[in-house]
């Protein structure tokens, strides 16, 4: 414990020494072009020659955490879709929209990693934990449970939309807020309603009579003619 | 007076009925003669299906690397990222065919973890050094598809079916593009090679876009270089 507050303190004081010996980038230049001054190894390493301004340094974990969960949701929708594709479920229809949304939150995670590091960040692979789920559901709970991710990924937008508006606590950063909200909240604001749609007209398919396997049987085929 | 009760309960039984949804259909029961793959086979096809998750984690890490602002190797982000959707075509792929065989009617949600570990390595010294993890990688995928092939031909379970379709198919489909691709990582790291003491400073020179088309000319003719 005592080591580990004592590293910490290193690492704070090198953080200081860091941030007093960053130059502007220009000077930087003028130094390591100047033939006979004693140079560092590399002095563009602690200059401000990079893309970092403004907030990143104080979104940048929350960013890299919403990328994260884009991976992981891919995964799992990529798991949904598979359920539905085997032969005794045979919903080509489910299959189809778990994939795409699967395709998506894919590509949205390749396009906050070029996001991340267009401001200069990195994007950090940590461990992922996710609680080990069951994506084996049937019909009208696949859509349940998908609505839910797409509301807990709103939410994860809105956190950050919010700390980048606040002017006070030096998060600030309207290049990001813009970003999330004409990037994910506009498109997941879309999905949302997607799904809840979906869900209404279903469930008063399935509430009309016993036998429902025409009414899923008709509600799958309209997703795969979509 | 009683039967009056007796319709109101009634009435109550069945709008209580009626408000509730019937959300599950009864499977029929489907003769399973036709599903003959086996069952260490089976096993073999879906850890390559993780396996080809973990190939595609490596190299979005790779493009993630490239990307950055102090490392700037924009063509070599773009290739590594497509590399990464690349494999996880190849996991989608591989889900299909056992789909088609009649697989994957239970287990799925263990199919692909959610959680992973920590990627060992999310730093690469330079390009030819990303290539060069990226040609072992290939080797690794290549060889474990290679034990998948030979654990489905000749499974250890007293079976002794030989599965002559999904053997054809990882030959065809997969074997096939693993050797091209190899070849044309080998390619790439051999050019990068050969005008290494050049490319150090071209490279370094060639991240502005502009720049690119010279580059490309002096490639092109080897005695400019």
């Amino acid at each position: 414990m005592k080591m580990n507050s004592s590293t910490l303190f290193v690492v704070c004081l090198l953080g200081i020494i860091a941030n007093v010996n960053a130059k502007e980038c220009r000077a930087t230049i003028q130094d390591a072009c100047r033939p006979y001054i004693n140079k560092q190894s590399n002095p563009l390493l602690e200059s401000t020659c990079n893309a970092r301004y403004g907030a990143i340094g104080h979104l940048e974990p929350d960013l890299v955490k919403y990328a994260t969960s884009h991976l992981v949701k891919s995964f799992e929708y990529l798991l949904m879709s598979t359920h539905f594709g085997n032969y005794d479920m045979n919903r080509e229809g489910f299959e189809k929209l778990f994939r795409g949304y699967s395709d998506s939150k894919w590509a949205d995670t390749i396009e906050l990693i070029k996001h991340i590091t267009k401001r200069g960040g990195k994007m950090n692979f940590s461990p992922i934990s996710t609680s080990a789920d069951n994506y084996e559901l049937y019909e009208i709970e696949s859509l349940a449970k998908a609505l839910d991710m797409e509301k807990s990924s709103m939410n994860d937008a809105y956190l950050i939309h919010e700390r980048a508006i606040r002017k006070i606590d030096s998060s600030h950063d309207p290049e990001i807020s813009h970003y999330i909200e004409e990037e994910f909240v506009e498109k997941e604001a879309g999905t949302i309603r997607e799904l809840t749609g979906y869900i209404t007209e279903l469930s008063q398919m399935l509430a009309e009579s016993e036998d429902n396997g025409l009414a899923l049987h008709f509600f799958d085929d309209y997703l795969k003619g979509l | 007076m009683k039967s009056i009760v007796a319709f109101a309960f009634l009435a109550v039984v069945i709008s209580a009925v009626s408000s509730e949804l019937h959300c599950t259909v009864k499977r029929p029961n489907i003769p399973n003669d036709w599903i003959d793959m086996v069952r260490p086979c089976v096993e073999e096809m879906k850890k390559q299906i993780q396996k080809e998750i973990n190939a595609s984690m490596k190299y979005l890490a790779m493009g993630a690397h490239f990307s950055r602002d102090t490392v700037n190797r924009p063509g070599f982000a773009k290739y590594f990222f497509e590399a990464a959707s690349e494999e996880r075509e190849h996991a989608i792929k591989l889900i299909k065919y056992l789909l088609m065989r009649g697989e994957l009617v239970s287990g799925v949600s263990k199919l692909i973890k959610t959680s992973f570990d920590a990627l060992p390595t999310t730093h690469w010294n330079n390009a030819v050094a990303a290539l060069e993890d990226a040609l072992k990688t290939e080797a690794e995928v290549t060889k474990s598809i290679r034990n998948v092939i030979s654990v489905c031909e000749e499974p250890n379970d007293n079976s002794r079916f030989n599965d002559y379709h999904l053997s054809d198919y990882l030959t065809g489909e997969f074997l096939e593009e693993q050797y091209k691709g190899q070849r044309d990582i080998a390619g790439k790291i051999s050019n990068s090679r050969n005008l290494w003491a050049t490319m150090v400073n071209l490279e370094n020179s060639c991240s502005i876009k502009n720049c690119c088309k010279q580059c490309k000319i002096k490639y092109s003719r080897p005695q400019f270089v």
